[in-house]
């Protein structure tokens, strides 16, 4: 039986992709019932739309099919990881609401579309329900991050009024007023140093698993390799200041989480350094640094989501005042749990065998050749991110075993098969790390070229004079 | 690929596939029984060592056996070359590592017979064997650093070992931190090499730097040696690391693991040969390193303390030997002092036990033989050299009041600026109240 040419289209993949969960998020709210199976459902059409668009895509051309599939595989673990008691139908749609949204802030091509893909996604975070923080930093930085990026769109298409972004590449639309818009917006969002502060808060007072999925969307660092690394040749001499502040971030949290207890806080502050990572390598401007840091972003993405809800699973079954501040003992009562942990958190900081090896290892590289002293100071922060998450480990799962359990508090089935998946994918994907890193190094040299064609594009028009023709379509 | 590129390929994989499989089936929850995982660790070792010895009767007549498999993963003009090699100075080490894990894995059998951390010692034990030998036939600078790294992460895990105490728990923490901190020398190094010779392989010749370079990678490569090999300043983790079971602390301490950096050194030999600078801090921190051993372990009140110190001050020795040049007599006092040390740490319980019986028997303690040379000393110095060995050189009170404490307040400062606060005791107390109370519910949520 041969599939209707239609169904195949990337529009319509496209498409079903993000309606799929939209359209399930509107259902479970309704309905109420079956919210797991529903999710699900909704997910699993994401995955096998994205799965389409992905071997559709053109080689080198896939990264933000590939990153789709990441998010929608991503969502259906944590829906499937989700307890019981957090599985209510406000959850469930709000995290499907985000699935949506950042899908369509991967596959959009339009600023118009990906400004409201950005304010969607932070939407179910705005509800006073079950996903707002209790503390007012995570709404400021959301919401400033939302204010600057639509001043930032704002100024690019009245000053344009052009909204394609392959037609504004190499363009420098809006100047460097846009330029330092956009650059805002990615320090609010990503949490760079000094706006940090709101993702621990987030982490620490709002709902765990969903705040990992809105941070493990990385819309600051898709913004950096959508739109700010191809726009704007003419303010590339500033570039590198994106790349020290992510430095900067990723050493200044690490030296942060030392001190820190909380584990809610601890994991947040480790995700926080090891993904700014991932801005100092797409700036790096080296093959080796893009690739590592494409790798690393699926290696924090999958491992942040399965800690936080590792970590989720432990609050439910052993109280939500677990603190790293004295010896748990938990690895005796929940050993697959434990183990998943270290493999997970060990892939996040670099454990050899494992896709974060390979990720850290490019990423080294790439950011010490194109900044030889500041570089240096992300294996520090790596090391120290890796002290900071040993010694989570041992205070959670080792010490004196706790007595009082009479029950069961292990990792139940369904959660094995997710964290079973998740623990695989850091482990085949280090074992064998070209299938990923090939096509992400294809994705680095694309992105390369397209630095360099820009920086080419920078010299002809300075000689010419004329950098505004937005008649003609950007060299790429 | 000959038999002897395939007998290479299954020494180094078969411990971790061993790992890999017993470490799935677990997950899958099936536990083997004792026996058959002492049987087959017997049989892979057994194997390994034989495979071993058909490598070095090879290497009698070729210079080196390589394999390449290609590269890791490459990006652009960088590739993780992926390329296994044993010539004369790794074999040494191949041999030493397959032979004494096997060895150990037959003594903990018994010695570990019924204890609750039996299979994860094993498992440890198999992911260490591998870790090691993909350090010692490493091809590359950059696989042997992805050895290295297992090699102190499977170490530290053994620490730990006896998780139910905190002091075994906190000092594999400790250990952890100085691994980490002087493996940052071994990424910069391999990176400094690929940056300036455009590669860190050795399997076809050595990287050709000079001058300055040759001295920077020879540092960096120096520290990650100098924390693996706990040479000063970093001699504070060794007695922290005895914590772990005997058996383990005979196969990293004595055997493998303390001697990998001095591995490394030799490795980088021809790099070391062309800085005076780098061979001279070889040297003094290799007799700062036995000066220090010998004083302390002259003070150390157990005996696997006693024997770590013995162990370091022999170890410095070594590195004296690499920096003067001397390789072929660094290789043999390795060997020497790793097969002596590891049954000298294997025996040290049942000694002890012999001692108590003998004591027993005679009525009391048996009357003191021979002078200490410590004794030609003034009875102030000797004093003063007891302070000084009591704190073990102050090393650890060095590092965390320039490192730790520093780091620390830096950390907690942080912590207030962001207006956070730590959980109180009473929180704490209450945490543990409600974990007994919530078990109930919880699981009826979930």
């Amino acid at each position: 039986m041969s599939v209707p040419g239609w169904v195949l289209r990337t529009s319509f993949l496209t498409s079903a992709s993000i309606a799929a969960p939209w359209l399930a998020a509107v259902v479970v709210t309704g309905f109420r019932r079956q919210v797991r199976v529903l999710g699900c459902i909704a997910t699993l059409l994401s995955i096998m739309a994205s799965t389409a668009l992905v071997w559709r895509a053109p080689n080198g051309e896939s990264l933000y099919e590939t990153l789709m599939l990441l998010f929608s595989c991503l969502t259906l673990g944590a829906i499937l990881l989700f307890p019981r008691r957090d599985s209510e139908a406000g959850t469930i749609a709000g995290i499907l609401i985000l699935l949506g949204s950042t899908l369509l802030a991967y596959s959009t091509g339009n600023l118009l579309v990906l400004l409201g893909a950005w304010i969607l996604s932070i939407v179910p975070f705005l509800w006073a329900g079950r996903f707002r923080s209790r503390k007012w930093r995570p709404l400021v930085g959301l919401l400033s991050s939302s204010v600057a990026f639509a001043l930032a769109i704002g100024l690019i298409v009245a000053s344009t009024g052009v909204i394609s972004i392959p037609n504004l590449k190499g363009h420098n639309p809006g100047g460097v007023v846009a330029f330092g818009l956009l650059v805002i917006a990615v320090v609010f969002r990503k949490g760079i140093c000094p706006t940090h502060a709101w993702v621990a808060d987030a982490a620490e007072s709002g709902p765990l698993v969903p705040t990992a999925l809105l941070l493990n969307g990385h819309f600051g660092a898709l913004l950096v390799a959508k739109l700010i690394v191809p726009l704007f040749p003419q303010t590339d001499h500033l570039f590198p200041v994106l790349s020290y502040l992510a430095i900067a971030t990723a050493l200044f949290v690490a030296i942060r989480a030392l001190a820190e207890n909380s584990p809610r806080r601890l994991l947040a502050f480790l995700a926080l350094s090891q993904s700014a990572c991932i801005l100092s390598g797409l700036e790096s401007r080296t093959a080796e640094g893009i690739a590592g840091a494409l790798v690393h972003w699926f290696v924090v993405t999958v491992s942040t989501v399965g800690l936080f809800g590792i970590l989720r699973l432990l609050e439910v079954r052993f109280g939500e005042n677990l603190s790293a501040s004295r010896h748990l003992g938990l690895a005796e009562h929940a050993p697959r749990l434990a183990v998943s942990f270290a493999i997970l958190g060990l892939a996040l900081v670099g454990l050899p065998g494992t896709l974060g090896f390979c990720s850290q290892d490019l990423l080294i590289h790439g950011t010490l050749t194109s900044h030889p002293l500041t570089g240096l100071l992300l294996p520090i922060a790596t090391a120290i991110n890796a002290l900071s998450f040993f010694r989570l480990f041992t205070r959670l799962f080792l010490g004196k075993r706790r007595t009082g359990f009479t029950i069961p508090a292990d990792a139940l089935p369904r959660e094995r098969w997710v964290l079973a998946a998740t623990v695989l994918f850091v482990v085949f994907g280090g074992l064998f790390p070209n299938a990923i890193v090939i096509r992400h190094s294809a994705e680095a040299v694309v992105l390369d070229e397209a630095i360099h064609t820009s920086e080419i594009l920078k010299r002809v028009t300075t000689h010419q004079g004329n950098a505004s023709c937005l008649q003609c379509p950007a060299t790429e | 690929m000959n038999a002897f590129q395939d007998i290479l390929i299954f020494v180094v994989v078969a411990p971790g596939f061993i790992f890999a499989v017993f470490a799935l089936l677990w997950l899958l929850d099936w536990v083997p029984s004792e026996r058959l995982l002492s049987w087959i660790t017997g049989l892979t070792f057994a194997t390994c060592t034989s495979g071993v010895a058909a490598l070095v009767w090879k290497i009698r007549s070729a210079s080196n056996i390589t394999v390449t498999f290609g590269s890791w993963f490459a990006v652009g003009n960088y590739h993780f070359p992926l390329v296994l090699m044993v010539d004369r100075l790794s074999v040494p080490f191949v041999a030493l590592a397959a032979l004494s894990s096997g060895l150990i894995g037959q003594f903990s059998a018994t010695y570990l017979h019924r204890e609750s951390g039996f299979l994860r010692f094993f498992l440890l034990l198999h992911l260490f064997a591998f870790g090691s030998l993909l350090a010692f036939a490493a091809g590359s600078f950059d696989l042997l650093a992805a050895g290295w790294e297992i090699v102190g992460i499977t170490s530290v895990l053994l620490i730990g070992f006896f998780q139910r105490r905190p002091a075994p728990v906190e000092n594999g923490l400790y250990v952890f931190g100085i691994y980490r901190a002087c493996d940052i020398g071994l990424l910069v190094g391999i990176f400094a090499m690929h940056h300036w010779a455009g590669t860190a392989s050795f399997d076809s010749g050595f990287p050709t730097l000079t001058g300055a370079r040759a001295v920077v990678v020879c540092l960096l490569l120096l520290l990650a040696a100098s924390g693996k090999a706990a040479q000063v300043p970093f001699s504070g983790w060794l007695p922290r690391a005895m914590e772990g079971p005997t058996p383990s602390s005979a196969i990293f301490y004595g055997a493998i693991s303390i001697h990998a950096g001095a591995y490394l050194l030799l490795r980088a030999q021809p790099l070391l040969a062309q800085s005076v600078l780098a061979s001279s801090l070889v040297i003094l921190i290799g007799a700062a390193t036995a000066i220090h051993g010998t004083i302390v372990g002259r003070a150390s009140a157990d005996a696997k303390t006693s024997l770590a110190y013995a162990t370091l001050t022999q170890v410095g020795i070594v590195f004296i030997e690499i920096g003067l040049g001397w390789r072929w007599l660094a290789v043999a006092h390795i060997l020497g002092n790793a097969t002596v040390r590891t049954m000298q740490y294997l025996r040290a319980s049942s000694m002890l036990h012999d001692y108590h019986q003998m004591h027993s028997a005679i009525g009391g303690q048996p009357s003191p033989t021979g002078k200490q040379i410590e004794d030609l000393l003034p009875e102030k110095v000797q004093l003063w050299l007891y302070r000084w060995a009591l704190d073990r050189g102050h090393l650890d009170t060095i590092i965390e009041r320039w490192v730790i404490a520093p780091l620390s307040q830096l950390s907690a400062y942080l912590s207030r600026q962001d207006r956070t606060r730590a959980p109180s005791p009473t929180t704490i107390r209450h945490g543990r109240a409600v974990q007994v109370s919530t078990a109930g519910p919880a699981q009826r949520n979930n």
